[in-house]
């Protein structure tokens, strides 16, 4: 497996963070479940939708640089270094159990989205982890050459209603 | 003043972040991410654009909340943290004002603005400069006619909160939201900087 290495710097003329080559910031489990919470309650509109749909697209764009610039070729080196991304921005440890390009599994034994909902407001029934949604969706369109808009992802078990883990389901819609 | 903002943003931006073997980051007491700003500013933006016009200020106050209460906790992390007691404590003579440009440097390490305090009026009123922040970004062709850095309003406000609102309070129920911020300038408006300016909130 080709060893996949991630390029920090930081600018300090500008005060920015540099992730291979993009603008990153460091926010913490308040931002993002304040932010998760907005799009739970939020009346206006499909909040939940949209931010999976954000996550997707922008971790598609990520994903899809990191895999040509380590020349990944197959889906288990991208999916792989789909994983690493993940846990390397603090999002938890992302397994995935079974991928094509139609359908897949995945599973989260630890959740920056989850635990921080849980610290925050504690457990609750049903989940919150749309960025994780939108990633996943993003994973597998890399790794399968596909459109991440096409992929639903359903997040089946929850660490946030008490699950051990959080468990998705991919499909191509 | 003794405060050494360009020491601050050079020792604490280089503080290494990454997951650890659970992929998660605990730091300055709360669990880290560091995401592409494009997803951060993508939820915001497209949420603020696509409701109804009659609706977007009231997306745009849910956003600003959303970073007052992070800024609020995360705030209080960071000013109670072993690497802020490291760097900013010894600089720190007078409590809470160099406590507060001591933040904002900080601000500055973790890559959310630019940013410097310009008018400080004790428990009263604070102004601040962002030269350069991510939330201007998604302006890449002519002017908004909003400004849009709901993170940055939310966080300065959260700041005057920690310096002037009372001991803080884990619950939020007392302590936050007793300063408002109104962003009075914009880069993703056409002006050279970004400003902010934090004022008691009316009870």
């Amino acid at each position: 497996m080709k060893e996949v290495v991630f390029e920090r710097s930081f600018d300090p003329r500008r005060c920015r963070h540099l992730l291979d080559g993009r603008t990153s910031v460091l926010h913490c489990h308040h931002y993002s479940t304040l932010y998760t919470q907005l799009a739970d309650d939020c009346t206006m509109l499909d909040a939940r939708g949209l931010l999976a749909r954000v996550a997707a697209e922008t971790f598609f764009g990520i994903l899809s640089s990191l895999l040509r610039k380590h020349a990944l070729e197959t889906p288990a080196e991208r999916l792989a270094a789909a994983e690493r991304y993940y846990a390397f921005a603090g999002l938890g440890k992302l397994k995935i159990l079974s991928a094509g390009p139609e359908t897949g599994e995945a599973e989260l034994e630890r959740s920056h989205v989850d635990e921080g909902w849980i610290r925050k407001w504690g457990r609750r029934d049903s989940p919150v982890n749309f960025i994780t949604q939108g990633f996943l969706a993003a994973a597998f369109a890399a790794a399968f050459d596909r459109n991440p808009l096409d992929y639903v992802v359903r997040e089946i078990s929850s660490i946030v209603s008490g699950a051990d883990r959080s468990w998705f389901q991919v499909a191509r819609g | 003043m003794a405060i050494d903002r360009k020491r601050i943003i050079d020792a604490l931006s280089k503080v290494t972040v990454a997951g650890d073997e659970n992929g998660l980051i605990p730091a300055f007491g709360v669990l880290v991410n560091q995401l592409p700003a494009d997803f951060w500013n993508g939820f915001a933006q497209r949420l603020t654009h696509l409701v109804d016009p009659d609706l977007r200020e009231a997306a745009e106050l849910l956003l600003v909340n959303a970073a007052h209460e992070c800024g609020y906790h995360t705030g209080y992390g960071i000013i109670t943290s072993e690497e802020w007691k490291a760097v900013v404590a010894p600089m720190v003579e007078k409590a809470p004002e160099d406590v507060l440009h001591g933040a904002v440097a900080v601000l500055a390490a973790w890559g959310w603005a630019n940013a410097e305090i310009v008018e400080l009026v004790p428990g009263e009123r604070m102004v601040v400069r962002a030269y350069d922040y991510y939330e201007a970004d998604p302006v890449a062709y002519g002017r908004a006619s909003r400004p849009q850095a709901f993170m940055l309003r939310g966080v300065c406000a959260a700041f005057m909160d920690l310096a002037y609102g009372g001991p803080y309070d884990p619950t939020g129920a007392t302590g936050l939201r007793t300063f408002t911020c109104a962003q009075t300038k914009g880069i993703e408006c056409g002006d050279p900087y970004g400003e902010f300016v934090i004022t008691r909130a009316k009870a």
